[in-house]
């Protein structure tokens, strides 16, 4: 865990400061709305349709468990006892009042946390591959270079008033486990032919009302240079942005109108002058901040292990958990565990403050005191030892998080929609927890095998939509909540945009509709390892749009 | 006034208070309160208009924001017609425990 040098400490502390101020100048009225709304949201404070929102950055999605339960702690003396994980990997309070944020954000600040650039045109919140340090395949450790990118955007001048809102995503495995190429700029960390480990830079991609698929800007940037390349890229970005339109605002837009190969040739040019600014971190640094993602201390264990593999074949939900929720870990006798916070029926990515503190506890006994937060709203104990991991289940099972679901079609992103939102137009949630009511039994999860579904409750796409397996579309069609389908979405390293399709469906008829889709896809599969994404590329849109809407 | 060309309408004064965010209502008396039922109904475009300028005016005196008039189902339920305005009158439909009802509980 990176851990708060005295600049950090200061920047956080003058911060909380300075906003707390711009409360109280608020509340007195010496500040209208106008003046303070870009101020609010410049520190993650948003209002929805029933209160405030207060939205909290956890850094490439790593928490520690005094982290964990100091969230805990203000979902219950703050909110009403419960907090939203969202597909930026971050926490969101839905009850906030704004006379009390001044004294969450000292709270937060006092565990080294904050809602800085959780929202406003600048760059956000760093995402990272859930996994990072523990994964097998992986390069490099991508919380080394996301930390380095967090403390160079903290408040950067040049860049807090971008055109718009500006998202990283950084992986450091072959596998993509975070959607880099949906992002602004996503960075796949890469080796090169000499063995030396530098930086794919994909710039450009994002959801929204225009999905695009970032293409591949730069091949290979060397790992003392990345910094300077990145400032280049927001450079060019920051000088020719559309500000004249929201809706074209985005650097995805640029790329696109410039075309990727002019975009890299304007970088290029841009990139001299960012290097001889100094901006790249030396050496010496990147070592400093390397060390604080040392792995920890493992034990030395011969796998098999025979407790393990014996639960394994004696309970076969356990079984069934082991094989969805734990991934490999690359030090033998230890497994990742995803903490499914899609309980059947429940509400995806919120936790109460109970089962927080219940998670903590648990990831200091079993995991080494660290919990990650991945982009589909779970939680991830990394450390956790295979002879552990019956217990792990077990307690799991208590606090009502050990659906053995991650992958498959119960394992549903979902914004908050309707039911929170100010922006949706339809409701998420409520047809999240009916799809998983619908596809509750587990040996049909299995039979249909890998295949996410994400819904998002207006075009904003919060909820991915577009890089589902399935994806659902709210929208509001004369006062009533229609859901379109799109079908054919990846937010993997295969990443792809979904299809629409054909006409919406109501509320009532969008759960049948999905298990049309599925029911389609086990129809047509070439044999039962072939995954519905895999299905939907060989066979195309036709025969799922036939089960739909009959020939037409 | 004979009033037959108008058209009918139902419309609340709405908002959220600046200090704490919960989603209020105007009423007769001039407060601002928790429940749509006690809200302050406008059945001509008059008194809509009139409705909108209190909300202007509780804006610029930083009492409340994101202010709207909108349209209730006619009678003393006065339920919001459009669903948004329905799930902020009533609380998150999928957590019925953090609901709030229309009209005001019984002491």
């Amino acid at each position: 865990m990176y851990i708060y040098d005295k600049f950090d400490h200061a920047i956080t502390s003058e911060r909380v400061a300075e906003f707390s101020q711009q409360v109280t100048r608020r509340l007195a009225g010496e500040l209208s709305e106008d003046q303070f709304r870009p101020l609010r949201l410049m520190n993650g404070l948003y209002l929805q349709l029933h209160a405030y929102m207060l939205r909290v950055a956890i850094p490439y999605g790593t928490l520690s468990t005094k982290q964990l339960r100091k969230l805990a702690d203000i979902a219950k003396k703050y909110d009403r006892d419960y907090g939203h994980f969202t597909t930026r990997q971050n926490l969101q309070y839905n009850w906030i009042k704004l006379e009390q944020v001044p004294e969450i954000l000292a709270e937060l600040g006092s565990v080294e946390m904050h809602a800085n650039q959780t929202s406003g045109n600048c760059i956000r919140n760093v995402t990272a591959d859930q996994f990072a340090g523990v994964a097998g395949d992986e390069v490099e450790d991508p919380r080394i270079i996301s930390e380095v990118i967090r403390q160079w955007s903290t408040f950067h001048p040049e860049f807090s008033f971008l055109p718009r809102k500006f998202k990283f995503a950084v992986t450091g495995a072959a596998k993509d486990r975070a959607a880099i190429q949906f992002h602004d700029i996503g960075i796949h960390i890469v080796k090169n032919d000499a063995g030396e480990i530098g930086y794919a830079v994909y710039v450009g991609g994002g959801m929204g009302r225009t999905p695009v698929v970032a293409p591949l800007i730069k091949p290979f940037v060397a790992r003392h240079e990345l910094l300077s390349y990145l400032e280049a890229c927001l450079r060019v970005y920051n000088m020719h942005g559309r500000r004249d339109n929201i809706y074209k605002a985005r650097i995805k837009i640029l790329v696109r109108d410039l075309g990727p190969v002019e975009y890299a040739r304007q970088v290029e040019e841009m990139w001299p002058l960012t290097r001889a600014s100094g901006v790249d971190v030396p050496a010496a640094e990147v070592a400093r901040i390397q060390a604080f993602f040392a792995p920890p201390v493992y034990e030395t264990i011969k796998e098999p292990v025979a407790a393990f593999e014996e639960s394994k074949k004696r309970d076969k939900a356990f079984a069934n958990w082991v094989k969805n929720n734990v991934h490999p870990h690359k030090v033998p006798g230890y497994g990742a565990v995803t903490i499914s916070l899609k309980p059947i029926g429940g509400i995806p990515g919120d936790a109460s403050s109970a089962q927080m503190h219940q998670i903590a506890d648990l990831s200091d006994k079993y995991s080494l005191g660290e919990v990650r937060v991945t982009h589909v709203q779970n939680l991830v104990l990394p450390n956790v030892k295979q002879a552990d991991l019956f217990a792990v289940w077990q307690r799991l099972g208590e606090i009502g998080f050990a659906e053995s679901n991650i992958g498959l079609i119960t394992d549903i992103i979902a914004c908050p929609g309707l039911d929170y939102c100010s922006l949706a137009n339809a409701r998420s949630i409520a047809i999240a927890q009916r799809l998983s009511e619908h596809f509750a039994d587990v040996d049909r999860q299995h039979d249909i095998g890998s295949l996410q579904i994400k819904i998002s409750g207006c075009i904003n796409a919060c909820g991915h939509h577009h890089a589902g397996h399935i994806g659902i579309l709210g929208v509001d069609r004369a006062g009533q909540e229609l859901y379109q389908l799109t079908l054919g979405g990846a937010g993997d390293e295969t990443a792809s945009i979904g299809t629409l399709i054909g006409p919406g469906f109501t509320s009532d008829d969008v759960v049948g509709a999905i298990d049309k889709v599925v029911e389609t896809y086990r129809g047509l599969r070439q044999n039962a390892g072939e995954t519905f994404i895999e299905a939907y590329r060989r066979v195309g849109p036709a025969p799922f749009k036939e089960a739909l809407y009959g020939r037409r | 006034m004979h009033m037959s060309n108008a058209k009918v309408i139902n419309k609340v004064l709405t908002a959220n208070r600046l200090r704490n965010g919960e989603t209020v209502y105007y009423t007769p008396a001039g407060e601002w309160v928790l429940y749509v039922s006690q809200a302050r109904v406008a059945t001509t475009q008059e008194e809509a208009d009139e409705l909108a300028k209190i909300g202007a005016a509780a804006y610029a005196a930083n009492l409340v924001i994101d202010v709207a008039v909108i349209d209730v189902t006619p009678g003393a339920e006065k339920k919001p017609s459009h669903i948004r305005e329905l799930i902020r009158a009533t609380g998150p439909t999928v957590r019925a425990d953090l609901n709030k009802p229309i009209t005001p509980p019984k002491k």
